[in-house]
């Protein structure tokens, strides 16, 4: 717990709930990520940005262990991840996930995608499941599409889905890998204000995204990566009106130029 | 066709070991493929690998020797499957069914589990990557989602492994099973000026249930291309 | 799991090459010494077929390679043996063609290629254990019998199966597509078929199954094989004429046929040759068949 206390408080938060000690990672040669140090702490958002290849989303999918680290630890509220196996199906339960390509299992209507998780692995009877499932649907404004299957739906629409699919297993934590890189522009927004819905009803969010719009409103604290390191760190309003480093400043430069 | 008609009995009977050898085998070796693919595509190295390992052992091998195995070798061993004698109607499945059965599965298992291997690729990986984060365990990621969509995707090489298994079950033909092609050759011996019409009613009648096989295979995947 | 693999490879091996060893008896003497007979101006009509074979010098037989004391060939052996060659080597000598010479091809004709290879005229003649029945007659020309045999029964010598009245609904092995498999299921038995005698032998030995059957000579040979372990046991139950083949285009060749089967009753020639080959495996020569007449031409 040492390692929790030297880290620097960021505003407006509880205790510390995701905790990234020293992790690195290589794929084969390449260092991908380099003594990564990060506490998100319960109720916070942080958005992560960086150019392409930075380690970001590398970062977001080792939290639920999607990809393995080679060295650090990563604590989930108190907990390290464990190995494969039921241990580590369990912790993924509590972290909801959210990807670049949706994922909506494409076999199973809207409803079955929202209430496997539930039922399968909460096991929750299916009745109670699915009246959850109607009510998250109701939220994020696929109410009514339920029957469908995931092919049915626009991008803007599944990205939807998969974001009522993660909250039903109530997770302590939700995590969004470019959740809407893959969209055409103008489903951007419906699935950004799902996003800002959520961090305004207090869930704890790690966030990947270029939308520099969402970092201003909905993040707490900007985490700026490349080359596999945390490079700045900073709230928004620091960060975008006055970043530190020559990256920062660098990437900064290209992306807000239009 | 006078000849085939004047013993229709023996040769629907004939056609009854066929497609009872085809249907148990082909059930056996849908379920037992189906674990070999989960242990191949499985994350347990060691299950990996021996799953592997058989499905090289035995691809490469041709299914007269692996039956042959089974026949021969086994009972040098003690292993004469005489546990085995049930009889449905005229249907006798004695020790040599057995071996036969046992032999054909062994032999299908390997193909149907690389049938299924081709659809588990065929899944976009994302598919497994979210089933596992919303917390199933491989055998639900495996059960609930990577399956029931390879399946799907295996439906067409899945019935050639069947179909070629249906043909593969006249091997069984010298080895102790009396079925269709024992028979052809039975009646081309006995009957040796209507070996022709007796050769084309027996490949008809095959050509028949093949067909029968294809429509349902594609029926199949007309149904399951919903999603 | 690799370990017994291994083990079990081996003993697929050894099975092969029992099973090949099997077909070792019946081959220790190269059958007896024929000679070819002086052919004599107008000892065959000029047009006929055995004037156009004297005359070529050479004869294709077909025969079994697969039935120890008829026709056996093993791997190591260039000409087949049995009691079906050594007939067809007294038809060879008559034409004035030395049997053992590379003037006579000894062409393996399984049982569905007999009528073929003699339509085609890939084969001369046939002596192959080949059962004269009407069937047949339709499509090729048989004569004889020079040999009568029955199907009985081959079990293993501790056996109480008395004969194939005690095999009712037992399973019973014989070739597939032959007569004898036939028999069995008209007998009550249940026809197991396999694809050579000795794959059945074999089946019989480990006790995969309970008999097997066929004509009582190719029974006699296997026993000999396995003196000890295999016996023949019951009467026979069936009655096969064993003749030789030969083209409906060619009706000449029965009257052929028919007499140097008759001279070699008569000389002896035809019991020698019996006792060198089928009576090895025990059996008394029998008194020669009476020979089928030749159609009307």
């Amino acid at each position: 717990m040492t390692a929790l206390e030297n880290e620097e408080r960021t505003p407006g938060t509880g205790e510390p709930l995701v905790v990234l000690d020293k992790v690195d990672k290589w794929f084969g040669q390449l260092h991908v990520l380099r003594d990564i140090n990060l506490t998100v702490h319960r109720g916070e958002v942080v958005v992560v940005i960086g150019p392409s290849g930075s380690g970001k989303s590398t970062l977001c999918r080792a939290i639920n262990r999607l990809e393995t680290i080679d060295k650090g630890t990563i604590t989930l509220d108190g907990q390290p991840l464990p190995q494969e196996g039921k241990e580590l199906a369990n912790l993924r339960a509590e972290v909801g996930m959210v990807f670049q390509s949706f994922n909506l299992f494409a076999h199973k209507t809207i409803l079955e995608n929202v209430t496997l998780g539930p039922i399968k692995v909460r096991k929750k009877p299916k009745a109670e499941a699915e009246a959850r499932a109607h009510e998250l649907l109701d939220r994020v404004g696929i109410g009514h599409q339920a029957a469908k299957y995931p092919a049915q739906l626009s991008g803007g629409q599944q990205q939807r889905v998969a974001i009522a699919r993660a909250l039903a297993m109530e997770p302590k934590v939700m995590l969004f890998d470019e959740p809407t890189s893959a969209l055409d522009p103008e489903m951007i927004k419906e699935v950004l204000d799902v996003m800002v819905d959520l961090a305004e009803r207090g869930m704890t969010m790690v966030v990947v995204t270029h939308e520099m719009g969402f970092a201003r409103t909905a993040a707490d604290r900007v985490l700026f990566m490349a080359d596999g390191q945390v490079v700045e760190e900073n709230t928004p309003e620091q960060f975008f009106t006055n970043p530190q480093s020559d990256r920062a400043k660098d990437f900064l430069g290209k992306i807000l130029k239009h | 066709m006078d000849v085939v008609l004047d013993n229709a009995s023996a040769v629907a009977l004939a056609f009854g070991y066929t497609l009872s050898l085809f249907v148990v085998a082909g059930v056996l070796s849908g379920i037992f493929g189906t674990l070999l693919a989960a242990m191949r595509v499985g994350p347990v190295a060691v299950l990996s690998r021996a799953a592997a390992i058989y499905v090289t052992l035995v691809r490469n091998t041709p299914l007269l020797i692996v039956i042959i195995f089974f026949r021969f070798a086994g009972p040098k061993i003690g292993l004469t499957w005489s546990f085995v004698d049930i009889s449905i109607g005229d249907l006798n499945l004695n020790n040599l069914y057995a071996a036969c059965v046992v032999g054909l599965t062994v032999y299908t298992t390997a193909f149907v589990c690389e049938a299924l291997r081709s659809g588990v690729n065929a899944v976009d990986l994302g598919q497994a990557e979210a089933a596992r984060a919303i917390g199933l365990p491989f055998s639900g990621v495996m059960r609930e989602v990577v399956l029931p969509q390879a399946m799907r995707a295996s439906v067409p090489p899945l019935a050639s492994v069947q179909i070629a298994m249906l043909k593969n079950t006249t091997v069984c033909g010298v080895l102790g099973v009396l079925e269709a092609f024992a028979r052809m050759k039975g009646l081309t011996n006995d009957y040796a000026s209507s070996r022709t019409e007796i050769f084309v009613a027996f490949a008809l009648i095959f050509v028949v249930l093949v067909e029968v096989l294809s429509f349902a295979s594609a029926r199949l995947e007309r149904r399951w291309r919903v999603a | 799991m690799r370990h017994t693999r291994i083990k079990a490879a081996i003993a697929v091996l050894g099975l092969s090459l029992s099973l090949a060893a099997c077909g070792d008896a019946g081959s220790d003497d190269e059958g007896r010494d024929v000679e070819a007979e002086e052919v004599e101006e107008g000892k065959f009509e000029e047009g006929t077929k055995m004037a156009e074979l004297a005359e070529a010098g050479k004869i294709t037989i077909g025969v079994k390679y697969d039935q120890p004391g008829l026709g056996f060939k093993d791997a190591s052996s260039d000409v087949p043996t049995g009691f079906d060659v050594e007939v067809a080597k007294l038809l060879v000598a008559d034409l004035g063609i030395d049997p053992a010479s590379d003037s006579v091809t000894w062409e393996e004709t399984i049982s569905d290629n007999r009528e073929p290879y003699l339509e085609e005229g890939r084969v001369d003649l046939v002596l192959a254990s080949y059962s004269i029945t009407d069937e047949r007659r339709k499509v090729v020309g048989q004569t004889g019998p020079y040999f009568v045999t029955g199907q009985q029964v081959l079990v293993k010598a501790d056996s109480d199966i008395a004969g194939i009245e005690d095999l009712k609904g037992k399973t019973v092995c014989s070739v597939t597509g032959s007569t004898s498999l036939e028999n069995v299921e008209a007998a009550g038995a249940k026809g197991a078929p396999a694809d050579t005698y000795s794959q059945c032998a074999e089946d019989v030995l480990n006790g995969t199954v309970e008999a097997m059957s066929t004509d009582g000579s190719i029974l006699l040979g296997l026993a000999a094989q396995n003196e000890g372990e295999l016996k023949v046991v019951g009467d026979e139950f069936s009655e096969e004429r064993i003749g030789v083949g030969y083209s409906l285009e060619t009706p000449e060749m029965c009257d052929w046929i028919n007499g140097v089967l008759e001279e070699s009753f008569e000389d002896g020639s035809w019991a020698e040759a019996f006792e060198l080959t089928l009576g090895g495996s025990g059996a008394e020569t029998p008194e020669p068949p009476a020979l089928d007449p030749c159609p009307a031409a």
